[in-house]
């Protein structure tokens, strides 16, 4: 039993959803690429215009469509190609994050960094630890929506 | 303790107003603890007016509820104020649409009331269950509510029957007003909202257990955002279906949204007036997802919804100093 648990463990592979900003972390993004680092490709990416966009919202909705973990970057505090964008997030991501957490999810769940354009580098670095969180805490079925068909 | 007379007489000025459309208030309901909205807008309607402990509604919903029909051509639009009669949590949520540019100062009249704690309805229901009438009660000098029923006086610790949230209250009295009834209360030292830091004390499996049952519960009448002054919106965004957010079927995963969803809406807004928590029919302990937000906006952010009209709302805005330990 225990044997086919850690099987079972070692298999999964968390789905998680990155939330990009256009003008740093998905160019940040794209320079991993091009610069060939190698990193776990369990970070499926959304672009959006700046990380002020992401509604904690679609965290929810992430995880009750079957994601196990979010990341949400954007650019650096100052850098943000609207000026503030980047520091509406970063409020709205910490009470998310609270939230979250008093009502019994784990808050690793949701990951927030800044990574710019020239940080190709950090993003792949990113990306491996939280697939590794992610995996540690195993899969979030706590509200997935269940399957319609 | 404030005399109807006073209140009514108040109401009767206000109301004869040339700026004044109407006043709102309470008054007795037909059956029960039950009580009602009432609307005065003469004089003579005015006599129905009342305040006992008993009047727990929020009335601050009313104005926003007003519909404003589009206008003809050549006509102006009226501008006449709303009264309405405030407790102090009432006089919070005002503050709070005004910040938000839903109502204008002048919109309003406030008619203050200082307020000693409201009863929890849901509790003297249960104790004094299928009243075919309204049932007066009032509250003595000695913290006790006296009530009488079938020619039976009853005499009942305030503790016993009092809302939970008013037990942590704050801000007794109205924090804006026009006219103030009767004298302020003595700003106390509130007790704790201890059901949340029972619940932060436990683990994270047994918290999700906890609020598993109660969303299991949810039958999404949405009588929680219908009886929140703060919950105004046009169009929520749980009834929106391009793009749906929220659909429509009762399940766990569709109420666990919702119920965050409406928690996270009233981030540095819920003035913990503990009318979502008093209407709901299944008994969901939304006020322990208020309160949370609320500690945790004040320690993280030290902010304070409905307190000042001219703050800015605290999603809306940002300090570059904001705590960042959670991001690497």
């Amino acid at each position: 039993m225990s044997t086919q648990k850690k099987i079972e463990q070692e298999e999964f592979e968390p789905n998680i959803i990155g939330f990009l900003c256009n003008w740093c972390s998905y160019a940040g993004a794209d320079l991993a690429g091009t610069s060939r680092i190698q990193y776990p490709p369990n970070v499926k990416i959304i672009k959006v215009m700046c990380s002020g966009r992401v509604n904690p919202m679609y965290i929810i909705n992430a995880f009750q469509q079957g994601a196990d973990g979010v990341l949400v970057s954007g650019c650096h505090p100052g850098d943000c190609h609207y000026t503030h964008g980047n520091y509406l997030a970063r409020r709205r991501i910490a009470t998310m994050k609270k939230l979250l957490e008093f009502l019994g999810i784990e808050s690793d769940r949701v990951r927030m960094t800044w990574v710019s354009a020239a940080e190709g580098r950090k993003y792949a670095d990113v990306v491996r630890e939280v697939t590794d969180d992610i995996k540690k805490l195993g899969p979030m079925t706590k509200f997935r929506r269940e399957k319609e068909w | 303790m404030v005399e109807n007379k006073e209140l009514i007489k108040v109401i009767e000025e206000t109301v004869s107003r040339d700026d004044v459309k109407y006043v709102i208030g309470y008054k007795r309901g037909t059956y029960g603890f039950q009580i009602k909205p009432a609307f005065a807008y003469s004089a003579k309607d005015a006599k129905e007016f009342f305040y006992s402990p008993l009047c727990s509604k929020n009335l601050a919903v009313y104005p926003l509820l007003e519909e404003k029909l589009p206008l003809r051509r050549g006509e102006e639009a009226e501008h006449k104020k709303i009264g309405i009669v405030v407790k102090g949590c009432d006089s919070r949520a005002i503050i709070q649409i005004i910040q938000e540019k839903g109502l204008e100062r002048e919109d309003v009249v406030l008619i203050g009331i200082p307020c000693k704690g409201v009863i929890d309805p849901k509790k003297i229901e249960k104790r004094f269950p299928k009243q075919s009438k309204f049932v007066e009660v009032e509250e003595n000098s000695n913290d006790e509510y006296i009530l009488e029923i079938d020619g039976t006086n009853h005499k009942i610790p305030k503790e016993e029957l009092l809302s939970d949230v008013c037990k942590s209250c704050e801000y007794p009295n109205p924090q804006l007003y026009d006219i103030l009834i009767g004298d302020t209360e003595e700003e106390f030292q509130p007790e704790q909202f201890s059901r949340v830091d029972e619940l932060e004390g436990k683990t994270i499996e047994e918290r999700w257990e906890y609020w598993e049952k109660h969303f299991q519960n949810c039958i999404r009448c949405y009588a929680c955002r219908e009886a929140c002054p703060l919950c105004y919106c046009k169009t929520c965004m749980v009834d929106l279906l391009e793009p749906q957010w929220v659909r429509r079927s009762v399940n766990l995963s569709e109420n666990t949204a919702w119920n965050v969803m409406r928690a996270f809406h009233l981030a540095g807004r819920c003035i913990s007036c503990g009318e979502c928590e008093r209407v709901c029919p299944v008994n969901i302990p939304l006020m322990e997802l208020n309160k949370f937000v609320e500690k945790e906006v004040k320690e993280m952010f030290d902010y304070t919804a409905g307190l000042d009209t001219e703050e800015k709302p605290f999603l809306g805005s940002f300090r570059p100093d904001d705590p960042e330990d959670f991001i690497s």
